[in-house]
């Protein structure tokens, strides 16, 4: 029957893919020439176009013989439409993507280990610290252009008029609600109240993984070692705890997405916030002049936690379409981890952290004062198991976040519920 | 006339006229609808896409895993009351419109027609310009709530805040679809006979009771279409929810529509939002036929 | 005379409380358009600009130009759309109108369950249909998909244009030896001119609107429609920069607005007669 009809769809449109086809891509493969696709979601993002661009043209120069060939789509949609065009038959080579993604490229068949595409000795020349982050079951399926734990960033100038110590910012949760005391009090040059401390709790896989980065801080997890829900433990509701406190002390702007948080800051609106190193960016889109005021600190510690956060990473997933694409796809991926490919950007652009040891001495990096404050904590990261279901478990992280704040829920059976869900969700 | 011959080549003819119909809607409506109630039946996820392999057979675990989270229950709640809330109140307001631009006045043409405005704007762009409206920090329905009761509601957020994101997501709703309610029941409107209506003035009746046992008789045929585009166009709703709020605070918006593209196309776990739509289906098809039945019965009596 | 004078305003005060609902907003989006980002980022907002700015509009054709391949896009799309629904309209309507053959029975039960079928259903399933047949991310492909989802409501609205004429034309016609392409292409099809634009206009409309299709079957940027693309590209992950969207709102919304305005004649008339009648 399903054949039958697949059958009756295929002839009803048969007419028409013959004009389609000429859309379709055209890869002639002659012998020399190589064509990789790189899907990457950046050349859509205001700050990033011009880089990406220069990337292209700087390693077509050097290497004729290879085109690289983007694929785009937002942020929200491009591991979608990876998925999708291989299921059309059209493999990608490289994807820009987030630590947060593997999981699911892994398990779909798509990624493969970097050791099979990328030189033993480049893939050396990365912290085996934070290759750990990386690996699935042993074996790394991505490889990291930087990286960045969630650092605390905060508005020195209303440090100041708050009475507060700009160079001492808080180290601890206790420390940071004394802080919101003051912090809160205060008011924007345009009457707008001002909100102590941001952390993102929307609905976006991105808030889930800056959650667990909160319950890290508590010394708490969220995942067994073998991937399945394990949260009955003293930082997870300790963390979720603080976050109602939050809530209801009316520190914590509701709700709110990490771009959310940044317009706030970048406004003068909101006091600290926890945020990737790269975040920087989005604030300094929305007011150029932030880099008057921002700083950068360690994450909280809280509870029985020593601050640990959850590392976050944009790299390069990489997908073996035979060995000449791979070839070049090796290629591109060193090109652009490198201190020539990185510096300019990591400087200017995005600040963050390299992982490669030789590029530990970038001047942009080790001088940057957006990266100082919190330049420890890279090190001091949890490696959380990686799942095919890390989105769905995210989601409903923040579904949990939100229940014990906007939905005014009491903290364990909130937990109670999200346990529920969360099981049937990540049975299969 | 040659009636027999005739005949047959009627309707090879209509036959013919309609094919190019009937091949699209059964490719793109008919056989993907069939699929995915079957799909619904199956584990089909991103390895079935890249692989191309067909989903196997599980056992019901995508209904009894959407039952046992309880997101089906729930987005059922938060669809119907969107549906009736939205319904009742574009009715009412629609109808009030519609009787007061039926009488001529000075500039009612004009006002017919500019009031459709909201109709003919995208409905992305509907979403887009209500959340700047409802926007926490600089919105101007907090400054005007804030307004209104003297600074006692002064942090008014109706789309951050659970109990109210349906609400403001409605209000968006109402705004884009009241201007085609009112043109539908203004329309109703023409075929109520004058005549009876100045006769029933003449024998006393008031406005109230001339509105309920002429107007609305006579408009019945109108309003029952209407009504039912609506119900359906609500049920379905998905791109409002999406811009909006995504589904969210804590879930109070889910509607089946995003529930199923969550599932779908976020989690990419195609099974199980087949399953919803199925369910979701079935649901829209049961209010859809129970609204027509009660409308029928009603005819009758 | 005071009595009477009580309804006259409580309908003036009910009529200006729903048209200022209904208008407020547009004008909203129009004066944040005209503001910059400070100014809109103002509490308490005001009411008008106060320095209007054209930046938001620059911004929008100088840095932000791929806004306008969306644009051209979905124009493509709808009046693509429009066309092809018109004639497949015409088609069906016709038949459906014309002859009551037991098949114009099931047909007529095919179009009214297909216009209850929620969009996602659809979509989950005709994704991989499409991706086999080869015309995922292509126009072509976008445009049947959106054109099948048109069908059910523009044959049922263009068969009541089609019912209105009197048969006697036709079988004269008939009698003078005409063949039934040329009864039904040079003499009917004129008479449901008003039919066939409301149609038209009404698919282009509601392609216009599309969100769904061209999110889940379009995955290149050059090809994407406006909807998708705002949704997509201005609502990304840095930041919001609200007077640009209230400028691409502005912008988007227009064409639907002349359209709206140039043919509402025919959309009203077209519209009643499609939902008393269908």
């Amino acid at each position: 029957m399903k054949k039958l009809l697949t059958a009756v769809l295929i002839a009803a449109i048969g007419i028409g893919s013959i004009f389609a086809n000429g859309q379709n891509e055209k890869t002639s493969q002659t012998d020399s020439k190589v064509t990789i696709k790189v899907a990457n979601y950046a050349l859509l993002e205001n700050g990033y176009e011009e880089y990406w661009k220069g990337i292209k043209t700087g390693f077509e120069t050097e290497n004729p013989n290879i085109t690289i060939e983007w694929v785009t789509a937002p942020y929200g949609e491009i591991s979608n439409q990876v998925i999708n065009m291989a299921g059309g038959g059209d493999k990608v080579d490289c994807i820009f993507a987030e630590l947060g993604w593997i999981p699911g490229f892994e398990d779909a068949g798509l990624a493969a280990p970097v050791e099979d595409i990328l030189p033993q000795e480049f893939i050396d020349d990365f912290y085996p610290d934070v290759m750990k982050s990386f690996e699935i079951d042993g074996v790394a399926y991505g490889i990291p252009l930087y990286v960045s734990p969630y650092v605390l960033y905060y508005n020195r100038t209303l440090f100041e008029q708050a009475g507060l110590d700009p160079n001492t910012p808080p180290t601890t949760y206790e420390e940071m609600l004394e802080d919101a005391k003051s912090l809160s009090k205060l008011k924007d040059s345009n009457g707008n109240p001002v909100y102590a401390f941001g952390q993102t709790t929307a609905s976006v896989p991105v808030s889930g993984s800056s959650i667990q980065g909160m319950i890290f801080n508590f010394g708490g997890h969220t995942l067994a070692a073998d991937g399945s829900l394990d949260c009955d433990n003293q930082g997870f509701y300790d963390a979720f705890r603080m976050l109602k406190e939050l809530d209801e002390k009316g520190y914590n702007p509701q709700n709110a997405k990490l771009k959310d948080l940044r317009n706030l800051f970048a406004l003068g609106q909101l006091a600290m916030y926890y945020d990737q190193s790269w975040g920087f960016n989005g604030i300094q889109s929305i007011n150029p002049d932030a880099k008057s005021f921002i700083a950068s600190a360690a994450p909280l510690k809280g509870g029985n936690g020593n601050g640990q956060s959850k590392l976050e990473s944009h790299c390069f997933v990489l997908v073996d379409n035979g060995e000449a694409r791979a070839d070049a796809t090796s290629k591109f991926v060193q090109y652009v981890i490198s201190e020539k490919g990185l510096s300019d950007y990591l400087a200017n652009l995005t600040p963050a952290y390299p992982a490669r040891k030789s590029m530990a001495d970038i001047s942009g990096v080790v001088n940057n004062p957006v990266l100082k404050g919190a330049s420890g904590s890279v090190s001091n990261v949890t490696a959380s198991p990686a799942i095919a279901q890390l989105n769905d478990l995210n989601l409903e992280l923040c579904s949990l976040a939100q229940a014990v704040t906007v939905g005014n829920e009491d903290v364990d059976a909130a937990i109670a519920d999200f346990k529920k869900v969360t099981n049937a969700k990540l049975s299969d | 006339m040659k009636k027999g011959s005739q005949k047959l080549s009627d309707n090879a003819y209509s036959f013919v006229l309609t094919i190019p119909a009937v091949v699209l809607t059964v490719s793109f409506i008919v056989v993907p609808i069939i699929q995915s109630i079957i799909m619904s039946f199956e584990k089909y996820g991103v390895k079935n896409i890249i692989s191309g392999k067909k989903g196997t057979w599980n056992n019901f675990r995508n209904y009894t895993k959407l039952f046992e989270t309880g997101q089906i229950p729930e987005a059922a709640w938060h669809t119907i009351v969107f549906v009736i809330f939205v319904i009742i109140f574009q009715f009412i307001l629609g109808m009030a419109l519609a009787l007061i631009l039926n009488r001529d006045f000075k500039g009612s043409r004009f006002v017919r027609s500019i009031m459709m405005t909201p109709w003919v704007v995208p409905t992305v762009i509907s979403g887009l310009i209500w959340m700047w409206l409802f926007q926490p920090q600089y919105g101007f329905v907090k400054y005007l709530i804030s307004f209104v009761t003297n600074g006692r509601v002064n942090d008014l957020a109706i789309l951050n805040n659970p109990s109210t994101a349906l609400g403001g997501i409605a209000v968006a709703a109402l705004w884009k679809q009241i201007p085609l309610m009112t043109l539908l029941l203004l329309a109703g409107l023409q075929n109520v006979p004058s005549d009876i209506l100045e006769a029933a003035t003449i024998d006393g009746a008031g406005p109230v009771k001339r509105f309920f046992s002429i107007t609305i008789p006579f408009m019945a045929p109108v309003i029952k279409i209407a009504v039912s585009m609506e119900i359906i166009e609500n049920f379905k709703q998905f791109p409002l929810f999406w811009t909006m709020t995504g589904g969210g605070p804590n879930g109070s918006t889910t509607n089946f529509a995003i529930l199923s593209y969550r599932e779908a196309f976020v989690s990419m776990n195609l099974g199980s939002g087949a399953a919803v739509t199925t369910i979701w289906m079935i649901l829209m098809i049961i209010v859809v036929g129970s609204y027509q039945k009660a409308f029928i019965v009603q005819d009758m009596s | 005379m005071n009595k009477k004078k009580w309804p006259k305003v409580l309908r003036a005060v009910i009529m200006i409380g729903i048209l200022l609902f209904l208008l407020f907003p547009i004008y909203w989006m129009l004066i944040t358009a005209f503001k910059t980002n400070m100014e809109a980022y103002l509490y308490p907002p005001s009411l008008y600009p106060q320095h209007a700015v054209l930046d938001g509009f620059i911004n929008l054709f100088t840095e932000n130009n791929e806004f306008f391949v969306y644009y051209i896009n979905n124009f493509y799309v709808s009046f693509a759309s429009a066309l092809i629904t018109c004639v497949i309209a015409i088609f069906a309507g016709y038949s459906i109108a014309r002859f009551h053959t037991k098949w114009n029975k099931v047909f007529m039960a095919i179009l009214l369950s297909s216009q209850m079928f929620p969009i996602v259903s659809r979509m989950i399933s005709l994704y991989s249909l499409m991706s086999k047949a080869g015309i995922i991310n292509t126009r072509y492909g976008l445009i049947l998909a959106i054109v099948a989802a048109q069908i059910p409501f523009c044959c049922l609205l263009l068969s009541s244009f089609f019912m209105n004429i009197p048969r006697e034309i036709e079988e004269a016609a008939y009698v003078d030896g005409a063949s039934r392409n040329t009864i039904l292409f040079k003499l009917i099809t004129p008479l449901v001119t008003p039919g066939i634009l409301a149609v038209g206009i009404y698919a282009f409309l509601m392609t216009w609107d599309d969100y769904l299709h061209a999110a889940t079957l379009i995955q290149s940027d050059e090809l994407r429609t406006l909807s998708v693309g705002i949704t997509l590209r201005y609502l990304g992950e840095l930041s919001y920069d609200w007077s640009l969207i209230n400028c691409i709102s502005v912008i988007g919304t227009i064409p639907m607005v002349l359209v709206f305005f140039f043919f509402q004649k025919y959309m009203v008339k077209g519209l009643v007669a499609g939902a008393v009648k269908g």
